[in-house]
């Protein structure tokens, strides 16, 4: 679904952000990003909305290789790719419902669902009946969840979140986990950037921690792991009988 | 168009200079075309009238009148000869002032027009106008023809008025020109200048719009339709005043010139202007609305 290969991002400072990254995501994954604050986790996601283009290598979402897409299929691309803004980005003029439709409006969904789709994500993201209500009336952890709302309103296949507890208390920061888990398991692939680990279940997600602009491990998430390590003793098990019999078939002839 | 409407509740003083500018210039675009409209009326008038009015002498005889008219009549391409006497000429200028008091001269220190003090003429309706050479012969060889001040036969001949005409109105068409291309240079400035002021305060909203997925086209309409909403407002209020305008001048333009131009003037023809108005104001404010955001939507990523 989403291939990152070779890719290096260096800025006009001379500074290297990104150094030969390379990684792949599957479709309806989990999969959390770490590392220090600084480490390129935002330039990653800025490279999946072509909001930056890679120095070298190739971003590929959906099959489409990004650095050959025309400026005009930009808009297309954003579309499937939900993101959760570090800063939450919701405009402070314009209520939370309002900051909803935009995106609803911008994906083309049917204007008649409009409400019904509202009072649903605001259910989901646990603000239920907080529509009206201008950003500036919003806690931190609200305004996170309004953001996260509006990410997911057109029901984006992925979804990136950058550092979405990053301003939050441990207590909220775990509940916007757990709300991104709920997401994840409607099948919709989760890109989680953070340099809080230790608000994540790695029974949940596949863990990549960056370092220095490098990739220093990728782990699938342990339920994953431990699920595949069941599988292979299960199919060892399976074996093992079939080579008794046969040994013992091959006894019984002789 | 929700969005544009809240934009401008939203900045109302912008809104209302942006909508004054607009009803001005078209207003006056209103004005000049209606004179151009007239002028281009009497013009045609005159070039398609082949009539000559030769003033007389006062105290010409009733048998120099009928020599002078016998003569006219049988000279080729003369369709028509007829004598206006003084008091033809009184009662031809009573009919085509009204009751105007000032015309009249019944309030004036000058005392009222009488008969008198108007000359006698001969009208002459020539065929064509190739006729004029000929008839000019014949009027110029009459004696109680009279003369200007300059010694010249007082004759008025349809092509000097169309020349003069014609003269008085290029020159009004060219000014007024000059005018409606300042104004409407004025009034899609100042509609850039609003929409951009808007554009620019709205910056952070346009840059999250653009990372959620929105096309250019949905972020500039509500822009556009703004502009739009201050060009067809601007028509509406300047048709609105021209129309009013020239109904307060009909008592005043209508015994000079009602004998060519219809008054009041038929309000198909001021619909049709309003018409004319609403597409120039809506082609101009959409011109300026999308020149100020489309700048804008580009720079941000």
């Amino acid at each position: 679904m989403i291939d990152f290969s070779h890719v290096t991002k260096t800025f006009s400072t001379g500074e290297i952000v990104l150094d030969d990254i390379s990684f792949s995501v599957n479709p309806g994954e989990f999969i959390c990003i770490t590392g220090k604050s600084g480490v390129g986790k935002t330039t990653l996601g800025k490279l999946l909305i072509h909001e930056l283009t890679p120095t070298k290598g190739t971003v590929i979402v959906d099959g489409e290789d990004l650095s050959k897409m025309s400026s005009r299929d930009i808009p297309r691309l954003r579309r499937k790719i939900g993101f959760v803004f570090q800063d939450y980005k919701i405009i402070p003029d314009k209520t939370v419902a309002e900051n909803i439709i935009y995106s609803l409006e911008i994906s083309g969904y049917d204007r008649k669902q409009i409400p019904v789709r509202i009072d649903e994500l605001l259910q989901l993201v646990g603000i239920p009946g907080k529509g009206n209500l201008f950003p500036l009336q919003l806690s931190g952890g609200e305004l996170q969840r309004a953001s996260i709302a509006r990410a997911i309103a057109a029901n984006p296949p992925i979804l990136f979140a950058d550092e979405p507890t990053g301003n939050l208390d441990k207590e909220t920061s775990v509940e916007i986990f757990n709300l991104l888990r709920r997401i994840n398991e409607t099948g919709t692939t989760i890109i989680m950037a953070t340099h809080d680990v230790t608000i994540i279940n790695f029974n949940h997600a596949r863990h990549i921690h960056m370092e220095d602009g490098k990739i220093s491990f990728d782990k699938e998430n342990l339920k994953s792991e431990a699920e595949k390590e069941a599988s292979r003793e299960e199919q060892q098990d399976t074996r093992e009988p079939k080579k008794i019999k046969k040994r013992k078939i091959k006894k019984i002839k002789k | 168009m929700q969005t544009a409407l809240k934009n401008i509740r939203r900045s109302p003083y912008q809104a209302i200079s942006a909508i004054f500018v607009v009803s001005i210039t078209m207003f006056i675009v209103a004005l000049f075309a209606l004179v151009s409209v007239a002028s281009q009326e009497i013009l045609l008038t005159f070039e398609t009238k082949p009539q000559i009015i030769a003033y007389l002498k006062d105290g010409h005889t009733s048998d120099q009148v009928s020599n002078l008219l016998t003569q006219l009549s049988n000279t080729q391409g003369v369709k028509k000869a007829i004598y206006i006497s003084k008091q033809d000429a009184l009662e031809l200028y009573k009919e085509s002032v009204g009751n105007d008091p000032m015309l009249l001269g019944t309030v004036t220190d000058w005392g009222i027009v009488t008969a008198d003090i108007l000359p006698a003429s001969v009208e002459i309706t020539a065929q064509t106008p190739q006729s004029f050479p000929s008839i000019s012969t014949v009027l110029e060889n009459s004696d109680i023809v009279a003369i200007t001040p300059q010694g010249k036969k007082e004759i008025d001949f349809p092509q000097d008025v169309v020349a003069e005409l014609t003269k008085w109105t290029n020159a009004i068409r060219a000014a007024g020109l000059v005018l409606v291309a300042a104004l409407t240079l004025v009034s899609i400035l100042t509609i850039i200048i609003i929409i951009s002021m808007k554009i620019s305060g709205r910056r952070l909203e346009i840059n999250t719009l653009k990372l959620l997925g929105a096309k250019n086209f949905y972020i500039i309409k509500p822009y556009i339709q703004e502009s739009f909403v201050y060009g067809v407002s601007g028509a509406l209020i300047g048709w609105t005043m021209a129309y009013i305008a020239l109904l307060y001048s009909t008592p005043f333009l209508s015994p000079r010139i009602g004998s060519i131009i219809t008054f009041p003037v038929p309000f198909i023809i001021m619909l049709i202007l309003l018409a004319c108005m609403l597409t120039f104001s809506a082609a101009l404010s959409l011109v300026s609305g999308f020149f100020a955001s489309t700048r804008f939507v580009k720079r941000s990523k």
